[in-house]
């Protein structure tokens, strides 16, 4: 597939660079924007991979989902996105991890890849049939992760928000109340 | 070079950039976007994988990592809102209750 090399060779430098975007800016928010870039030229790299299923599911979920999410709380957090200067250790500490992953899964990746498979039906119907089929299971699984999610998520940000104080009903006076018409 | 090498070493640079990320961030949102570049790393890999060896099961894998990535997102978003309520930073050095 060595005729694919340049558009491959164009996906792979928008999401390098897009993610390099992600991690040195310092507002989140241009971060999320910068993560929409990834996103998308990652969906455009499993497009020329020729996987259209995995394609058009992370265009929905998420560039669709996820990057919105993100925007969504980014705005609804108090400083609505300063963030302080990292401070020289973690700096440190994050070349020295990132030195540290290229050696180990260079090592481990470094060892060849097999022969390119001449024939290969990677189709949606193939991909479906794949789905629910051996991995029927794990399909069927990811329905109560997301109701887990869901219900935790809604747990998580409910336990921090202040009890609603319960009152003693308010005296009635004699009088009725009016009713207002409004015109 | 071939291409497949290309993808491998685009993946491993993406995953080492989002781990590298992850730790140089105090806002726990942009940490949770440096976890996301991890996950999308991983699966750039699956999908390689998928379309060297020529086998639909590993894209279907890729799917359902998507869907783990969406609740992951779900869960972390809502601690971070949680967690920086009635702060005035986004620091995440400074979320200290989790103690016990």
């Amino acid at each position: 597939m060595d005729d694919l090399f340049v558009p491959l060779l164009i996906g792979c430098l928008i999401a390098l660079g897009s993610a390099l975007g992600v991690v040195l800016v310092r507002r989140p928010i241009y971060s999320a924007v910068a993560l929409l870039v990834h996103s998308l030229s990652l969906a455009g790299l499993f497009a020329i991979l020729s996987a259209a299923m995995v394609a058009v599911g992370q265009v929905l979920i998420y560039s669709g989902a996820i990057v919105v999410l993100f925007l969504f709380v980014v705005t609804l957090l108090p400083t609505g996105g300063q963030e302080l200067a990292p401070a020289g250790n973690r700096v440190a500490a994050g070349v020295i991890a990132a030195a540290a992953l290229l050696v180990a899964l260079g090592a481990t990746l470094g060892g060849g890849i097999p022969p390119v498979a001449a024939t290969f039906d990677l189709s949606v119907a193939a991909v479906g049939h794949a789905l629910f089929g051996p991995l029927l299971v794990a399909f069927e699984l990811t329905a109560p992760l997301l109701l887990v999610a869901i219900v935790g998520g809604v747990v998580v940000w409910r336990r921090h928000e202040p009890r609603p104080r319960i009152s003693p009903r308010p005296v009635t006076t004699g009088e009725p109340r009016k009713l207002v018409l409004h015109r | 070079m071939s291409s497949e090498v290309l993808v491998l070493g685009t993946a491993v640079l993406l995953f080492a950039i989002g781990g590298a990320g992850a730790l140089v961030h105090r806002h726990p949102v942009a940490m949770l976007m440096c976890v996301e570049i991890m996950l999308n790393a991983a699966n750039l890999v699956i999908v390689l994988g998928a379309r060297v060896r020529g086998l639909a099961d590993a894209e279907s894998a890729a799917l359902i990592v998507l869907v783990l990535a969406a609740a992951e997102a779900v869960i972390g978003l809502a601690l971070a809102l949680a967690l920086f309520r009635r702060r005035t930073t986004a620091d995440i050095d400074t979320a200290a209750e989790l103690h016990g």
